[in-house]
């Protein structure tokens, strides 16, 4: 599972990368948002894969650490996530206004010679 | 201490999260109550920080042992909870922050905070950032205060719009969004080996680590460490600041002289934890990245064209001299380059405020002024060769200056000398001291060549800044054409004249001061002193 | 000694004064100078008891002790005289100055300067400190520039002054990086311990690189070869400037320098070589060209600096006899060229101009000035009886035992005997061609005598000559053996003053001198004069072009460099920062090991295939977003929905919920965007692909395979490490216990690490305002404000603007209508559903309010602004603030059971009908629910509502101008909608 996994990551975040490299302000805020994902995995690789042992103590009020998920990334992620999602529609606005104010979606408000 | 002083750490987070969320209730249309908050809020956090300060001191032991004092978060001691650390170089980091924000904040009065909305809450929001990430024990917490403060700034730098505001702010974001990822991915890989987010108690498990686990996490600080190098603007990660320094309000730029040294705080801080084991975070990557720093800065400066494009690499090689500094040894030449960051950051923020002034008078021909990148020097610029025009006798009458104008340029004077290390003020005191250091290294460590080339360059960023200032100094006050003299406020010059004066009085006391740093490297170089006041309630072999 | 502190004080204090003065008052101001300055002679005068006998005054004041930088001042024989030199003749100046400045001139900045750099002289002077001693140095340095520039209207000042300054300063920088090693040496930056170790130093092998950094400061000071250029260059000053400036002060600064270090420094072959080659130099090079100025201060200016070459070679000789006679000709030549100087300032004053080819016997017009100039210009040439004359005798002789080698000891004195011939000529040629001959008709004005204050300074000064020229013992002998025990010590030689020492070489030399003298100038006089052609070889003496042109390729330089070390291009940055990071991480990640292999668990075919849809999708879109915008955007949200089950699968619920909700939010807010990017078709920009896009594009492409490769390991290498319990166990453990919640990832987020939730929320609200900040001030690209095709076909039927009084509204719109206002109290209900079941299973204010306000937006986008706005209206302001406040005041709550902030305190109300379980952290929560619900209320709001925008500028584009001419201008929408968001 665990390779998997990495996978997933390396896909994402060489496409992400990648995008990141463009261009286009859209290209690049796409790249960011791939990147964000790839990074809310890796923070959650950080707590080792564990299936069907989610961080909430049932009932019984038992609280075996060895029987839970690592909690801790979880917040981490969560912090992350929102974080990342308040940073992307910034700079969807961003390039919006850039957009309009430059009249070019190019990420130097000026199409490059090149 | 009285229980109610002992919650003094959490204030200076508090006070402008608090003031920033009731501006938020007035309306645009009502001014007075809104600056008043905002005016009292800064008041607030310069009264808690330099009561910080003092209780750091050895004049009053019996607070604090050892000078550092914490303050957990919801009472979860270290290393589980959130612990706030306020040692003497926190404390005055608070307090030049502090010192800094209160003239900003009345110099925007003047134009700045009406050319768009939400000035005065986004100012006290970056300033929460900045204490925050100054006063945060854990890593973790120290990327929110992070983000919080990238933030603020993005929103400081569009304020007032216009496309090349815009056009920069996007770079500065992206980048900065980039930065923040390699933050993540190293708090990451730290938590993944050591198991938990507190620095001291990272510092405390990090010798113990083994090969394979220390290597990953050496990675993850490395990693972590360049999120710190793209915010201190070393280069080559540095590209971003010339544009933004130059489209931001001069408001603006001037609270943004401090956001650099963020990153250097950062650095200096988790590098001493470490005691400066891991590759970026000292040693030789730190030092020639530093000094390549040094250079793009004193290049840039004698390249620029325009006050504020001088100031804004200034700031460069000011942050760039402090990472040579630590680069270089971190035991001798770390007081140095405190007292160095001192005097640079008022400065620096005088410098911007001022060039706010100057940019109103017009004596920039048009194509210089409105092209800030730049564009290569011909001999006609200087009128290499050519007689000196012809002079009617009756042309030695000298031109009186407007007091206005006066002022001024007696500012300029003051920010040129402060910057650009010349005598007498504390640039000089700054710099002498950075230079003895070095010199002191000379002797003692084995390769000279190091202290030599940091030797080489400050004394060459000295002159560089000299001839720029002069140049442009001369073509702003002295080029009799076309000028118009600024109506000058009090409230513009006023802040000015407060952070310069303050930068005299910093000369003056400049013994107590040094006696101070020194006293904050000391407590720098052992990381121990430090683990122990954090972890002192921890039980042993905690996890 | 506190009166020494105030002899520098006391001119200083006097300076911000004269600042203050209003600008006409200039008897006000030349008394206060007047006062300030014979204030600091008579104090320095009342001192000379202490000095007389080689002892010396010192007062200590501590400043930066860890430094070594303390203000420590020091008054010996030499610095006494000095100390007389600068306040005396600065007094005369000030005399001088006060009838030669018109009345149109702000003097108040004059006399301030004046002072000021008096001030800075005598703490160079006085310093008995070195780095106190550079310190005082650079301030010469900038007040000399302010005074240079006096004039700055004029261009020549003004570039005569930046020349002087940078030259200076670049020396005193020199000094200073002299002065640290020296204190690597001795231990000390104290003068008297520095003097005291004079063989360490010697003998140390920094010896050489210290000696030549001294040189380059004092030669820059002193105007000595090669870097004399500036100082003609400095006559562009006011002439009480310059007489004050280059007779005294700043040049003597650097002489005076090589004579205090003389004691440690001198007495090697590198000193000799060094002093006595560019001391020779100077001397002949100065005295040639004075022979050649056409301005009057000209030849001044080029005569000092020869004067001064001789100083520094007599230094150079290395003979205390030597040190003798170049201090003795340091106070001579202070006198002659101070009065000279001040004889050509009155000349320029009554006839109005300096130029040695328009002036013609103003003896008969000005007979007193004349003789002044005269007697001066005498002294200046060596002609007996005069002070000049003594020192150049003195000079003749040491050069005849400078050294045993056959070339200097004939070489010196022949080259000696040269200097002499054109001094001479020079000074015959500016008495002659001044004030000899018949009167000048052609000038501005007409010449007479200016009032006797005016004369009386350089009456003085020539008295002063005459007396020392005479009476050498009992006038000058004294005061000169007072220097010279503070240079020596007790090691004082024997020497003898004497006008007449019988017939000896040293005559013959200066009756050789004046003789050639006469009759160079007047083989000159015929030969040159007439026909004006400038100075042979002047290249060689005007350095002022090399100088320049060397700025120049300094900065031409620094561009290059820009050019080389900087791209303000976004993707240049980019690349850097992600090859950076790859690269410091895989230098420093020294090798990685993937532990043990049986902690990997088995790889589940369902996760397989969701990892290839994600990874899919995730390459799919980097492919895509150029030119299908919507197509990558699904993609990437189909990626995002992958990453929220895996959350799912690797149990954690409450991040697969956030991520939803965030997904959901996110791409409605790019779908509102996505309508104003340009149209990209394929077909548009047809791939021409040039080499170089090509070569970037591999490049990218390995940087990203790079980055993922990378990142892939390292993840791998982390997730088949032994897990590490670490702080998760006390969460665990502690969550229900201390935390009271059964959701430990919750109670993390609102009790453990609340902080960070504070923080986090803060960051949304900041956002939030940045959005609604910058879109007010938003302009639409032209091209992209015409109305979607969708609305264009159904103007009528279509979402246009509505009439806000229908219950519903008509059209195709209807049916999502009734549902989505069916939907709302739902929403809600199911919002506040997670958010008060967050602390026990998954769900938090966070969820709950992205859940309640993408519920707002679907009204939004069904019934349209202007419909919702008329009824409901959400002030998104209140609500962020609301939050932040409830949130801190959670936080401060615990103070007041003295507990830290953000401690959570519980309460179990016992009502009659229930049990209430009330939580601080539940208004923690609280607060994060609104701030949530405002900040993304505020930014879909804020982008819902450029639609409007749009349709207003439907009439040809104004929005642009208006907005850059008066930037507050509002549509009335906008005006409605802030009035909305705001009460």
């Amino acid at each position: 599972m665990e390779i998997v996994y990495a996978l997933v990551i390396g896909v994402l975040v060489a496409s992400g990368t990648w995008l990141l490299l463009r261009a286009r302000t859209f290209q690049v805020l796409m790249g960011l948002s791939l990147l964000s994902y790839a990074v809310n995995l890796f923070i959650f690789a950080a707590g080792r894969l564990m299936i069907d042992r989610p961080p909430i103590i049932g009932a019984d009020g038992t609280a075996d650490p060895a029987r839970f998920a690592d909690p801790v990334p979880q917040s981490l992620v969560l912090t992350a996530i929102v974080i990342g999602f308040a940073t992307t529609a910034l700079s969807l606005v961003v390039l919006l206004a850039l957009r309009g104010l430059s009249g070019t979606d190019h990420v130097d408000g000026q199409e490059s010679d090149t | 201490m009285s229980p109610w002083l002992q919650h003094l750490p959490v204030l200076p987070i508090l006070i402008p999260l608090a003031a920033a969320a009731i501006i938020l209730l007035f309306a645009e249309s009502q001014r007075t109550l809104p600056l008043v908050i905002a005016f009292g809020s800064s008041l607030g956090q310069l009264l808690a920080a330099t009561t910080l300060l003092y209780f750091t001191t050895d004049a009053v032991p019996h607070v604090w042992a050892e000078g550092i004092g914490t303050y957990t978060i919801g009472g979860w001691r270290a290393p589980f909870g959130i612990v706030l650390v306020v040692d003497r170089l926190s404390a005055l980091m608070l307090v030049l922050n502090a010192l800094l924000a209160l003239p900003v904040l009345v110099y925007s009065i003047a134009r700045s905070d009406r050319l768009g909305v939400y000035y005065h809450p986004l100012l006290q929001l970056l300033l929460m950032g900045l204490n925050g990430a100054f006063l945060t024990g854990d890593v973790f917490n120290l990327f929110v205060f992070f983000e919080i403060l990238l933030a603020a700034s993005y929103a400081l730098l569009l304020h007032g719009a216009g496309t090349q505001r815009v056009r920069t702010a996007l770079h500065f974001i992206v980048i900065n969004l980039c930065a923040s990822f390699a933050f993540l991915i190293g708090v990451a890989m730290i938590y993944s080996i050591l198991g938990t987010l507190n620095m001291a108690d990272m510092a405390a498990r990090w010798p113990s680590l083994q090969n394979g686990d220390r290597g990953i996490a050496d990675a993850g600080a490395a990693i972590l460490a360049i999120a710190f190098l793209v915010k201190a603007a070393s280069w080559p990660l540095n590209f971003w600041l010339p544009g933004a320094y130059t489209a931001a309000l001069p408001s603006v730029t001037a609270v943004f002289s401090i956001t650099t040294k963020v990153g250097v705080y950062a650095i200096l801080r988790l590098g001493s934890l470490l005691e400066y084991s891991v590759a970026p975070l000292g040693g030789t990557w730190l030092f020639y990245g530093a000094i390549a720093t040094m250079v793009f800065g004193i290049a840039g400066i004698l390249a620029s064209r325009q006050l504020q494009r001088v100031a804004a690499f200034n700031v460069i090689l000011s942050s760039g001299t402090m990472l040579a500094a630590i680069g270089l040894a971190p035991g001798t030449m770390i007081a140095p380059a405190l007292f160095y960051l001192l005097g640079s950051v008022l400065a620096s923020g005088a410098l911007f405020m001022l060039t706010g002034m100057t940019e109103r008078m017009r004596t920039m021909t048009p194509e210089t002024a409105n092209s800030p990148s730049a564009q290569p020097v011909t001999y006609s610029a200087f009128r290499v060769g050519e007689p000196p025009d012809p002079h009617p006798p009756d042309a030695e009458v000298g031109v009186a200056i407007p007091s206005a104008m006066a002022f001024l340029g007696l500012a300029f004077v003051g920010c040129a000398l402060l910057v650009t290390g010349m005598p007498p003020l504390a640039g000089f005191v700054g710099k002498l001291a950075l230079l003895s250091g070095a010199f002191a290294t000379l002797s003692r460590s084995g390769d000279t060549f190091r202290a030599w080339l940091l030797i080489g360059v400050l004394l060459a960023g000295g002159f560089a800044g000299l001839l720029a200032m002069s140049r442009i100094g001369m073509r702003l006050f002295w080029s009799v054409t076309g000028r118009a003299t600024p109506r000058l406020r009090v409230i513009e010059a006023g802040p000015v004249a407060f952070l310069i004066l303050l930068c005299i009085g910093l000369t003056a006391a400049a013994g107590p001061v040094m006696k101070y740093v020194d006293s904050a490297a000391q407590l720098l170089s052992d990381p121990q002193a430090y683990i122990r006041a954090v972890l002192a309630d921890a039980p042993e072999g905690a996890p | 000694m506190v009166t020494l502190t105030w002899i520098i004080l006391l001119p200083f204090l006097g300076s911000l004064c004269a600042a203050f003065l209003p600008r006409n008052a200039w008897n006000a101001e030349a008394w206060l100078a007047a006062a300030v300055s014979l204030g600091s002679l008579t104090l320095v005068a009342m001192r000379y008891p202490q000095v007389i006998d080689g002892g010396a005054v010192r007062s200590h004041l501590s400043w930066v002790p860890q430094l070594g930088l303390d203000l420590t001042l020091r008054m010996d024989g030499f610095a006494w005289v000095f100390s007389v030199l600068v306040t005396g003749i600065g007094a005369l100046v000030v005399l001088y100055a006060r009838y030669y400045m018109s009345p149109a001139d702000p003097v108040p900045r004059f006399f301030a300067f004046l002072l000021a750099f008096m001030g800075a002289m005598l703490g160079v002077v006085l310093s008995g400190n070195l780095i106190q001693l550079v310190l005082f140095w650079e301030l010469t340095s900038f007040t000399s520039f302010m005074l240079i520039a006096y004039w700055y209207h004029r261009d020549e000042a003004r570039r005569g002054a930046a020349m002087a300054l940078l030259v200076t300063a670049f020396g005193g920088l020199c000094l200073l990086a002299a002065v640290l090693m020296l204190a690597r040496i001795t231990g000390s930056y104290e003068l008297d311990v520095v003097l005291a170790s004079g063989d360490l130093i010697r003998r140390d092998p920094w010896y050489p690189a210290i000696l030549i950094l001294v040189l380059i400061a004092a030669f820059t000071k002193s105007a000595q070869f090669p870097f004399h250029f500036w100082l003609a260059h400095a006559m562009a000053a006011p002439t009480p400037v310059s007489a004050y400036l280059h007779s005294a002060t700043i040049v003597k600064v650097g002489v005076f320098l090589l004579a205090r270090l003389w004691p440690v420094l001198a007495g090697t072959g590198l000193w000799f070589g060094i002093v006595c080659t560019v001391g020779l130099t100077s001397l002949l090079l100065g005295a040639f060209a004075a022979t050649f100025q056409r301005d009057m201060k000209g030849v001044l200016a080029y005569s000092t600096v020869s004067h001064l070459g001789l100083i520094t070679l007599l230094l150079g000789m290395d003979s205390p006899l030597a040190l003798v006679a170049a201090v003795f000709h340091m106070m001579n030549h202070a006198t002659f060229k101070a009065s000279l100087f001040m004889a050509a300032g009155i000349v320029d004053h009554e006839s109005g101009t300096r130029d040695l080819t328009r002036l013609r016997g103003l003896a008969h017009a000005m007979p007193i000035t004349a003789t002044l100039a005269t007697v001066a210009a005498a002294a200046m040439a060596g002609v007996p009886l005069l002070n000049g004359f003594l020192s150049k005798e003195m000079f003749f002789s040491e050069t005849m035992f400078a050294g045993d080698a056959l070339p200097i000891r004939i070489g010196l004195p022949v080259a000696a005997t040269l200097a002499g011939v054109f001094s001479v000529a020079y000074s015959v040629r500016f008495v002659h061609r001044v004030f000899m001959g018949p009167l000048a008709v052609d000038l501005p004005r007409t010449p007479h005598e200016p009032t006797r204050w005016m004369l009386a300074p350089s009456t003085l000064l020539v008295v002063a000559c005459v007396l020392v020229g005479t009476l050498p013992v009992v006038t000058i002998g004294p005061y000169l053996n007072t220097a010279m025990r503070g240079i020596l010590g007790t090691s004082v030689p024997a020497y003898s003053l004497a006008v007449w020492h019988g017939f000896t070489t040293p005559l013959l030399m200066s009756a050789l001198a004046l003789a050639g003298g006469v009759v160079l100038y007047t083989w000159l006089y015929r030969r040159w004069d007439h026909a004006l052609r400038p100075a042979p070889f002047a290249q060689l003496a005007d350095g002022k072009r090399n100088f320049e042109v060397l700025i120049v390729r300094l900065i031409r330089t620094a561009d290059r460099v820009m050019h080389l070390l900087y791209s303000p291009r976004q993707q240049a940055q980019l690349a850097v920062l992600a090859f950076t990071v790859v690269a410091i991480a895989a230098t420093t990640l020294r090798e990685l090991t993937f532990a043990n292999p049986r902690s990997v668990s088995p790889i589940h075919p369902a996760f397989a295939l969701l990892a290839l849809v994600s990874s899919a999708c995730a390459c799919g879109a980097a492919l895509q977003a150029k030119f299908h915008r919507l197509a990558a955007l699904v993609m990437v949200g189909g990626t995002g929905l992958a990453t929220c089950l895996t959350f799912a699968w690797f149990s954690a619920p409450d991040l697969a919920l956030t991520q939803i909700s965030v997904e959901v939010v996110t791409l409605v807010l790019i779908l509102l965007g996505l309508r104003w990017l340009p149209k990209r078709l394929a077909m548009t920009d047809a791939r021409q692909q040039t080499a170089r896009t090509r070569l970037r594009r591999t490049r990218d492409f390995a940087l990203a395979a790079l980055a993922g490769v990378g990142m892939a390991a390292l993840a791998y290498a982390m997730l088949t490490r032994p897990r590490h319990p670490g702080i998760s166990t006390f969460f665990i453990e502690n969550a229900l216990p201390r935390g009271g919640g059964h959701n430990v990832v919750n109670v993390i987020l609102v009790d453990f690490r609340g902080f960070d939730t504070l923080g986090e929320i803060t960051v949304v609200g900041i956002v939030a305002l940045t959005v609604y900040k910058l879109l007010r001030r938003f302009r639409p690209a032209p091209e992209s404000i015409e109305m979607p095709q969708q609305q264009e076909q159904d103007p009528v039927e279509g979402v246009g603007p509505h009439d806000t009084q229908d219950a519903l509204p008509h059209g195709y719109m209807r049916v999502p209508a009734v549902f989505g206002s069916l939907l709302l109290p739902v929403a809600s209900v199911v919002s506040i559903f997670f958010l008060l079941r967050g602390h026990d299973a998954p769900g938090g204010g966070f969820v709950g309010g992205l859940i309640i306000s993408i519920a707002f937006i679907v009204q939004y986008m069904i019934f349209g602004t202007r419909w919702i706005e008329s009824r409901i209206r959400l002030h998104p302001q209140y609500w962020m603030a609301a939050g932040l406040l409830s949130a801190a005041a959670a936080g401060t709550g615990a103070w007041l059971v003295s507990s830290n902030f953000l401690t959570s305190m519980r309460w179990d109300l016992h009502l009659r009908f229930a049990q209430l379980h009330l939580s601080s952290t539940l208004l923690f929560d609280i607060g994060v629910y609104a701030l949530v619900v405002g900040a993304t209320g505020l930014m879909l709001i804020a982008l819902a509502h450029q639609a409007l925008r749009s349709r207003r500028h439907v009439l040809p584009e104004d929005a642009g101008h208006s907005a850059r001419r008066n930037p507050t201008v509002e549509t009335d929408v906008e005006t409605r909608w802030k009035s909305s968001t705001r009460s």
